[in-house]
């Protein structure tokens, strides 16, 4: 059988799914694109084999339509959003080297830099991974049409990605832009101080910080308590680290030293300019995906809205 | 939670319990959790543009008017200050130090400024935030002293006898030296120098018991000289100096005025032009300014949150009229292709 498998892959070029419960369909299920084991009767070579393994023939409708659903848009989201979320951080150090003589001088402290992908913007891109859920599973067993999303490979085409990218950008260049002249060159507080090197960074690497966090929030659209954990609970680390990190000495913490708790938090400007940038950053995509969903729905759209109401 | 383990016990049979059916755990491993799925309806949507312009737009009304608000005064000098004999040759004219480097301006106060009244140098393309310059410094040597001098300040780390200089670093070594005096017809305005720096730069990052030593004395001059009787704690203008600016175009507290400057006033501005920005074409400004609750004078934020207000209305109002214009009522069930009549399902 794992010749015809074979031939089936090789002549067709499409991905091939076997299934089998015993140990002589061990070799289709190495040979298929995707090996699916039925433990049980006949034990659990078949199951040590593959790539999945179920309890009955009958879960593999489960299998394809709700997980193989289910799977195939968290990934492809999560994909997509990492690039977006790592292209607005990493742009945002580019443009600030055009003011900085291309001398390599990042704009923010290294430990922000270090801790970026870490703890800020990890744990939500990890829940929209594992957790988001567009539609019910009754839905995907009610419509399998849905399963073709992943066959005509709808969300994780070029101009997807590329669409994803270019949003990345937008929201550099506005949060970029936006931190300097709204920041620089007055005094940002009543006292009279100007803001230096540290408060830009702390400015713009917040405006970073809300603005993937709330795109994500935007982006999905099921919320449960994980996403509002991750979510907010991202941001509020990154508020708790500055703190943290700027009670250390300077020697360690050297331009974040206290640069929250005494330059940035009692200073309006500071909090004004965040809300205004980050809104602005996030109208764009907000706009974007009403005009879609709305007026030119697509299949899942549409099967998301007429079912919304009935999870 | 697998029946299927428990095979083969001799004798005994074991009771497979099935796994429960309820409970938190089951939810969450079932992905069943109670959920929140926001329904982008027209109407809320155009709701939720439309309080995020009404908030926005007066917001921003009240940013520009607070930024009217705010009395400022520039003036480049580093043009004029130049004597006509060395219009052609600025740095021989900068770095003669037998040449007088006073300087008058006569600013006029066009409004009335309410004291406390800030007085900062402006420079321009001066790039404090490059990274061979930002690295230029030791913060132990600042806070501790000498013996904390760091291989991170050379190039100015020792001086040519080897003794190693306080404060180390090229920051500190380009330390700015013009000073500004003010008279208001022949009284002199008095300026506060002190209190000037952030309060966690003099008390944590600069030592109380650390002077100055062998500091500007070499042959390559880069800007003032400190006192070196004075601790570096009380040294305000190297540590406002020495927290580094974020772009080439920056301001730096020099001092405060006390005092009121009333409307229609001429005052007189004896500028030392000490600094020698010539060699690489860079500009200085002063600049006296009030400050508001939001900070110095920028009409970017009040703009931009109209901007961003304006182009939300705008957006509501859109989805209004074509929803008017389109209606599509939720969830139609009629526009899922299989039941369209020319549906290809």
């Amino acid at each position: 059988m794992e010749a015809v498998t074979r031939l089936v892959k090789i002549r067709t070029s499409k991905t091939t799914l076997a299934i089998g419960d015993g140990a002589n369909d061990v070799g289709m299920l190495q040979e298929a694109d995707i090996g699916v084991g039925i433990s049980g009767a006949e034990g659990m070579q078949a199951v040590m084999a593959s790539d999945f393994a179920i309890a009955q023939f009958r879960f593999l409708e489960r299998l394809l339509l709700v997980h193989g659903h289910w799977c195939y848009r968290r990934i492809a989201a999560m994909i997509c959003y990492f690039f977006f979320k790592n292209i607005t951080f990493g742009f945002t150090l580019f443009w600030f080297e055009a003011h900085a003589m291309f001398s390599a001088q990042p704009a923010y402290n290294d430990w922000f830099i270090s801790f970026y992908s870490v703890a800020f913007t990890s744990l939500p891109v990890i829940a929209l991974g594992v957790f988001d859920k567009d539609v019910s599973s009754r839905v995907c067993l009610e419509v399998p049409s849905l399963h073709q999303d992943g066959v005509n490979n709808v969300f994780f085409s070029w101009s997807r990605i590329l669409s994803w990218m270019l949003n990345g950008m937008c929201c550099s260049i506005i949060i970029y832009f936006g931190s300097l002249n709204a920041i620089l060159v007055q005094a940002v507080r009543q006292d009279g101080r100007v803001a230096g090197f540290d408060i830009l960074g702390v400015t713009m690497y917040s405006c970073v910080v809300w603005t993937v966090n709330c795109q994500l929030a935007l982006y999905i659209s099921y919320f449960t308590w994980i996403q509002h954990f991750v979510i907010w609970g991202s941001i509020l680390i990154w508020y708790t680290f500055l703190v943290i990190y700027g009670l250390f000495s300077p020697a360690i913490s050297a331009t974040a030293y206290h640069v929250f708790v005494e330059a940035c938090a009692p200073s309006p400007l500071y909090w004004l300019s965040t809300l205004m940038i980050v809104v602005t950053a996030l109208i764009p995509f907000f706009v974007y995906k009403i005009s879609r969903t709305l007026y030119y729905p697509q299949y899942h759209d549409q099967v998301q809205r007429a079912n919304s109401k009935n999870w | 939670m697998d029946e299927a383990s428990t095979s083969a016990s001799a004798g005994a049979t074991r009771r497979a319990f099935p796994p429960a059916r309820s409970g938190v755990f089951y939810r969450f491993t079932q992905q069943n959790l109670p959920a929140w799925k926001p329904a982008m309806t027209p109407g809320c949507l155009i709701a939720m543009f439309l309080i995020i312009g009404i908030i926005f737009v007066p917001f921003g009304l009240l940013c520009l008017q607070t930024s009217n608000h705010v009395a400022e005064i520039i003036h480049r000098y580093d043009v004029d200050c130049v004597p006509n004999a060395y219009r052609g040759n600025r740095q021989a004219y900068i770095k003669d130090s037998s040449i007088s480097k006073n300087c008058t301006l006569q600013a006029k106060v066009l409004e009335h400024m309410r004291a406390p009244i800030y007085v900062y140098y402006e420079l321009e393309n001066f790039y404090q935030n490059h990274r061979r310059y930002v690295k230029s410094r030791s913060d132990k040597q600042l806070r501790f002293g000498a013996k904390y001098t760091a291989e991170s300040c050379s190039p100015v780390q020792w001086d040519n006898n080897g003794s190693p200089i306080v404060p180390c670093g090229l920051i500190a070594w380009s330390l700015f030296n013009d000073t500004y005096d003010f008279t208001r017809g022949s009284k002199e305005i008095k300026v506060n120098r002190k209190n000037i720096s952030w309060k966690s730069d003099r008390e944590h990052k600069f030592g109380k018991d650390v002077f100055p030593s062998n500091f500007q004395n070499g042959t390559l001059i880069g800007g003032g000289k400190l006192d070196p009787t004075v601790p570096l704690s009380e040294q305000e203008n190297l540590i406002v100096w020495m927290r580094t600016a974020a772009l080439p175009k920056f301001r730096k507290l020099y001092g405060v005025i006390e005092d009121d400057l009333h409307a229609d006033e001429t005052i007189t501005i004896l500028i030392g032009n000490n600094y020698n920005t010539y060699t690489f074409g860079g500009k200085k400004s002063i600049v006296l300014s009030t400050a508001s609750w939001l900070g110095g004078k920028n009409d970017f934020l009040g703009h931009a949150y109209i901007v961003t207000g304006s182009l939300s209305i705008f957006i509501s109002i859109l989805f209004a009229l074509i929803h008017v214009k389109y209606p599509r009522p939720q969830g139609d069930p009629n526009r899922l292709s299989w039941n369209r009549k020319n549906g290809n399902g």
